[in-house]
């Protein structure tokens, strides 16, 4: 017999009207995106630091990527470290002031106006991420578990606060031209400490634990996960002591294959983690997160390509332009698809029928969704991407508008499948 | 599968109860995926006390799982009251799923 012991209990879940809004902004984010996609393929045929491509790249990179992220983050980390969020208030301003930001930021890019939407959207993202740092800090801080997914997810913060406050220098150099180079010099800085400082620390660090989890797998190997944490970090590292210091020559490889060989071995941790598993059934929301640790290496491989033409000295504006669409609309897209439906579907489900467990049947989380429409998305979304590939490298508007709209049906068919989960009243008896 | 308790009978009706409970992600009842480690009643106080693992200690679904557990135990056993305890120093294992379990599993 025991005492009733009310510490042993379970972990405490951030409550849903934290999460929720960031999932539906991040849903709208992607819509906003592949219109403006629509309305600007012509761009896709010129140079890539063009204002539509900046727009539509920040769309998709703080609109989509970010937001969701954070929003799934505020309820993964307490779950991954044992310990409540340290303020819903700030991860509410944080949200409020993403949201106010983003589009402004937007919009100062679109018409490319560095003047008060650009640095207003700026300090809004600004404060948004410090609020976030704050909060994940002091989350991290009181709990007594540290574990190797608690420091990819905090180091992933701090470094896109570094990007964050980067890019807001940049909008500022246009006006005040304090820095020794123009923007335009520094966007490879900006560009990687928030695809690789960020993205993909935070996708490797969550999705080392969710993967497993999900899968459930037998596998554990937190050695292989610290060795692929400093590869990256050390890599990043390397990568800007490189840009500032010694901005041309071969060494920049070093990084390259740093981060190259990183992701090679979360493929293989994810492989162990497929093979080890003991549910055989893998549903088709894992089959596309573990399809995107795949097309982790395709940006690699372009960039590999772009660095040999650096040091070549004879700089692909095509290449870096089709490096940064897969990126957004390839790898993150693809992880964001797959986890949506892993994850919404869960928090919406324990906010639906928390109480209601055990008085009766319940359904299951994934039938909070449609299947059939997922499988579709990914297939149309699948096509335009392609489509929109061709179009860019053939430089044919035609190609790219067809494209574009493609993008955009598949968008629909996720927004609709989101607003199907965050709208799913509870079944009567 | 493997519950320890001090009452086969009432243990025997409270596993056929819980194996309503359905962990949600997996689709598994609680009893075939051997969370429920031990089931006590004592007579006298009217007290059911459990003691029960998740497969995960950090599994966003605990405490529905858990707070459906304390229901279905309070409505097969009417007037008594469950104590229920979590541990992970004894955590879950891959071989605590029974045979019917790893079967719907391997589906």
């Amino acid at each position: 017999m025991f005492a009733a012991d009310n510490t042993n209990t379970t972990v405490k879940n951030t409550t849903h009207k934290v999460v929720l809004p960031f999932y539906l902004y991040a849903a709208l984010s992607l819509l906003a995106a592949t219109i403006l996609l629509l309305f600007s393929a012509n761009a896709f045929t010129q140079h890539y630091f063009h204002p539509h491509i900046l727009a539509i790249t920040h769309i998709m990179a703080l609109g989509w990527g970010t937001m969701m992220i954070l929003g799934a983050s505020h309820q993964l980390v307490p779950v991954l470290i044992e310990s409540s969020l340290y303020s819903p208030r700030l991860a509410l301003a944080s949200f409020i002031l993403a949201a106010v930001g983003i589009p402004l930021l937007a919009y100062g890019f679109y018409v490319f106006d560095m003047g008060w939407p650009a640095k207003w959207g700026g300090r809004f993202v600004l404060l948004a991420i410090i609020c976030y740092v704050i909060n994940l800090s002091k989350t991290t801080s009181k709990s007594k578990l540290k574990n190797v997914h608690a420091f990819f997810i905090l180091t992933a913060s701090l470094w896109l606060l570094l990007t964050v406050a980067v890019g807001l220098a940049l909008v500022y150099n246009f006006t005040f031209n304090f820095l020794p180079e123009e923007s335009l010099s520094y966007l490879p800085l900006h560009a990687h400490t928030g695809v690789i400082g960020w993205f993909l620390l935070l996708v490797i660090g969550v999705g080392s634990r969710l993967i497993p989890m999900f899968l459930i797998s037998k596998y554990k190997n937190e050695k292989l996960l610290w060795l692929i944490y400093s590869l990256i970090n050390a890599g990043l590292l390397f990568f800007l002591i490189l840009f500032i210091f010694f901005p041309a020559g071969y060494l920049f490889i070093i990084p390259v294959i740093a981060i190259l060989f990183s992701i090679a071995l979360f493929g293989y941790y994810c492989y162990k983690s497929f093979t080890l598993r003991i549910r055989k059934q893998v549903d088709e929301q894992m089959k596309t997160s573990l399809l995107s640790v795949l097309m982790m290496l395709v940006p690699l491989v372009f960039l590999i390509s772009i660095t040999g033409w650096l040091f070549a000295e004879k700089m692909n504006e095509k290449m870096t332009l089709l490096y940064g669409f897969i990126i957004f609309f390839g790898w993150i897209t693809a992880i964001i698809f797959g986890m949506t439906f892993k994850t919404l579907p869960f928090i919406v489900w324990n906010k639906v029928y928390h109480d209601k467990a055990g008085l009766g049947k319940t359904p299951n989380p994934k039938n909070l969704f449609n299947n059939n429409v997922f499988v579709n998305m990914i297939l149309i979304y699948l096509a335009g991407f392609c489509l929109f590939i061709t179009g860019a490298s053939l430089a044919n508007t035609s190609i790219l508008t067809v494209a574009a709209a493609v993008l955009i049906f598949a968008a629909v068919l996720y927004n609709w499948n989101v607003i199907k989960v965050l709208s799913h009243k509870p079944q009567k008896p | 599968m493997n519950v320890i308790t001090n009452n086969n009978i009432k243990c025997t009706i409270a596993q056929a109860a819980l194996e309503s409970v359905i962990d949600p992600e997996i689709g598994l009842n609680v009893v075939d995926l051997g969370l429920i480690y031990q089931l006590d009643f004592d007579e006298t106080e009217k007290i059911i006390f459990v003691t029960m693992t998740l497969t995960t200690q950090f599994c966003p679904m605990g405490e529905s799982i858990t707070a459906a557990v304390k229901r279905v135990l309070e409505k097969t056993f009417e007037g008594e009251n469950v104590l229920l305890k979590l541990i992970f120093d004894r955590p879950w294992n891959y071989d605590r799923i029974s045979e019917e379990g790893k079967q719907f599993l391997n589906k």
